[in-house]
């Protein structure tokens, strides 16, 4: 192996690289199988009508036709899906930045550093013990809630919140209550760090304090976290759908049900796999053009990790 | 005038933790009573508690005496020495984490299993793999490179079903095996990811001069590169751990075989079967579940954080 200046030490040699090829056959072998091929078929078996075992038959894109015509749980949970979309950007674009606008005014570094650990730690309670605690513990007919109701003499209003008709969306909805996630407040308070301290002095200068700096400054120097935030929580919204499993199961009726957990429900309760490729393509595609529309912002994901 | 301000910041910061944390505090506190106690009042503090610490301190103050002491879940009576009720109660207290670690052993053992396994190979594939990519320069190289990276836009909603369908075909349905293979596989992608950058940045005289020194490749490799990486290293390892001990879904579809449980599907199972009825077994196994998570964040919050948010990006 010659070596040269300002080339690598490594030489082309056809022996080098099939080393190379050798070792790396293995990983790329493995993402070959188990992701690339599953990729394929979602989109090939959505053509396909078939059961486990069973023989396939070809339905060309009639299941797409389905799933936007005949399928009468496609439109609300579509709704479904935007209302609990939206309320979750809303509330994950406001709540932990006031959060993190009022840690970082904190004169003392000790308590600003408690502060972030404190809301942080919830992180470790594993995500279905979350959920389970909210549908066991906060909502049930003997939880929290209602307990708290009854307590202050409005046993009344106590109910099953996760299984009234009416209520049950919105008990979805507010799951996490009051929202603030160490995670979103940690992005926030990097993009409060990084406000640079001219900033911040030309605007006590100009008199802008307060709300009005928050509004005026703050927010405007914060933007790319924003962005990120709203990306991670779009996409969250339209493919999450775990939590529905262990909370609702998307009921009463298709009260709280969303495309994903129908996908879910068709695949694995009534083995209508063809079915559920198809409405996995559809979420893909909605995934992939709202990540386009946003594509620019995914710079700014990068910056703020290179941040952390 | 500073002060006071903070004290009004303290205030309102207080006001969302508060109800952030108060969840999880009613689990604690439930979870060291019985359903009896709970039916009886949601919101009280655990009698068990509160008797442990009388006679604790009436045991350091030296009084001698004896107590009538109840147990409603077994119904026993019985009158023993302070020190006695001390013990009686503590078993009491500690009767649910009993009965929940009795659940959740098994699933424990499998969790870490996979967990490590995993990580294992994510760290091994990945750093590898980046190394050859980044050091090495050979046709295909960037065609590798992308072939990896561009997975990271097909989502889990997509493939869900037909990696289903390819784990069924495989006969790996119901194994440890059909958790940790397609983790590797996916996990690696992000590991290739951020070792390759962190590789790239490395000043090439470290490796003219470790050649010079006569290292060979794979000496090179395991001398070198990974003492180097070691805080690339940890923040890949945290965020696969974290990542395979909260995920939920495919476990639960793939191994509905109780012996294969892991932690996440064990506990909505439980909560689903066998102890539906008993509030305080749950809340005990919910926060058994987030101590070796809470020791891990305890020990190495610097890169807990920096998987944490690694991970969330990922997704």
């Amino acid at each position: 192996m010659a070596d040269k200046k300002n080339k690598p030490f490594i030489s082309y040699k056809l022996s080098a690289a099939l080393v190379c090829y050798s070792i790396v056959i293995i990983p790329v072998a493995l993402l070959g199988l188990f992701t690339y091929l599953p990729v394929f078929w979602a989109f090939q078996k959505s053509f396909f009508e078939f059961e486990i075992g069973g023989v396939s038959r070809f339905v060309g894109l009639s299941h797409y036709v389905e799933y936007f015509t005949t399928d009468p749980t496609t439109y609300i949970s579509l709704a479904n899906m935007a209302f609990f979309t939206f309320f979750a950007v809303a509330v994950r674009l406001s709540l932990p930045l006031i959060v993190a606008k009022l840690i970082h005014s904190i004169h003392s570094e000790r308590w600003r550093h408690f502060y972030r650990i404190l809301f942080l730690v919830p992180i470790v309670v594993p995500g279905v013990a979350v959920m389970l605690i909210w549908g066991g513990m906060i909502y049930s007919s003997q939880g929290f809630i209602n307990e708290f109701l009854r307590l202050i003499g409005l046993g009344d209003l106590a109910c099953g919140w996760l299984t009234n008709p009416g209520t049950a969306l919105i008990a979805v909805a507010m799951v996490g209550f009051p929202f603030i996630g160490g995670f979103e407040v940690l992005i926030y308070y990097a993009g409060l760090s990084g406000i640079p301290e001219s900033v911040n002095e030309a605007a006590l200068l100009e008199g802008c304090v307060g709300i009005r700096k928050f509004f005026l400054i703050d927010i405007p120097m914060v933007l790319s976290q924003l962005k990120l935030i709203l990306i991670l929580t779009v996409i969250a919204g339209v493919q999450g759908f775990e939590g529905l499993i262990i909370l609702t199961g998307g009921g009463p009726g298709y009260r709280t049900s969303v495309p994903g957990l129908m996908m879910y429900f068709n695949a694995f309760s009534f083995q209508r796999f063809g079915y559920a490729c198809a409405v996995g393509v559809f979420l893909f595609a909605l995934i992939f053009t709202l990540t386009i529309i946003n594509f620019k912002y995914f710079k700014s994901a990068e910056e703020v990790q290179a941040t952390n | 005038m500073k002060n006071r301000k903070n004290w009004k910041l303290h205030l309102a910061i207080l006001a969302f933790a508060i109800p952030t944390l108060l969840p999880f505090y009613f689990v604690i506190n439930n979870s060291f009573r019985s359903n009896t106690e709970m039916y009886h009042s949601f919101f009280g503090f655990p009698k068990t508690l509160k008797y442990i610490a009388v006679y604790s301190i009436k045991t350091l103050k030296g009084e001698k005496g004896t107590v009538t002491v109840h147990d409603e879940q077994e119904q026993i009576s019985k009158t023993v020495s302070y020190k006695g009720a001390v013990k009686f109660y503590f078993n009491s207290a500690t009767r649910n984490y009993k009965s929940a670690w009795k659940v959740l052993r098994p699933y424990f053992v499998n969790t870490l299993l996979v967990v490590i396994a995993t990580a294992f190979g994510v760290l091994m594939f990945g750093s590898i793999t980046a190394y050859i990519l980044s050091r090495f320069r050979f046709p295909g190289n960037k065609v590798i490179f992308y072939y990896f990276i561009s997975t990271m836009m097909f989502p889990a909603v997509l493939t869900l079903v037909p990696s289903f369908l390819l784990v069924k075909k495989l006969g790996l349905l119901n194994s440890r095996l059909a958790l940790i293979i397609p983790a590797i596989a996916g996990g690696q992608v992000f590991a290739i990811f951020v070792f390759k950058s962190f590789f790239d940045g490395l000043p090439q005289d470290l490796f003219d001069s470790a050649k010079i020194d006569g290292a060979g490749h794979f000496s090179l490799y395991w001398n070198l590169i990974l003492p180097l990486s070691k805080p690339v290293l940890s923040v890949v390892l945290i965020m696969n751990v974290l990542g395979m001990w909260n995920s939920f879904l495919w476990p639960y579809i793939v191994n509905t075989d109780k012996k294969f449980h892991v932690i996440a599907s064990g506990l909505f199972v439980l909560a689903q079967t066998e102890a539906a009825a008993n509030f305080g077994l749950l809340y005990a196994a919910y926060i058994t579940s987030s101590i070796p998570l809470l020791i891990l964040f305890i020990y190495t919050t610097k890169t807990f954080i920096e998987g944490m948010t690694s991970g969330a990006f990922k997704a």
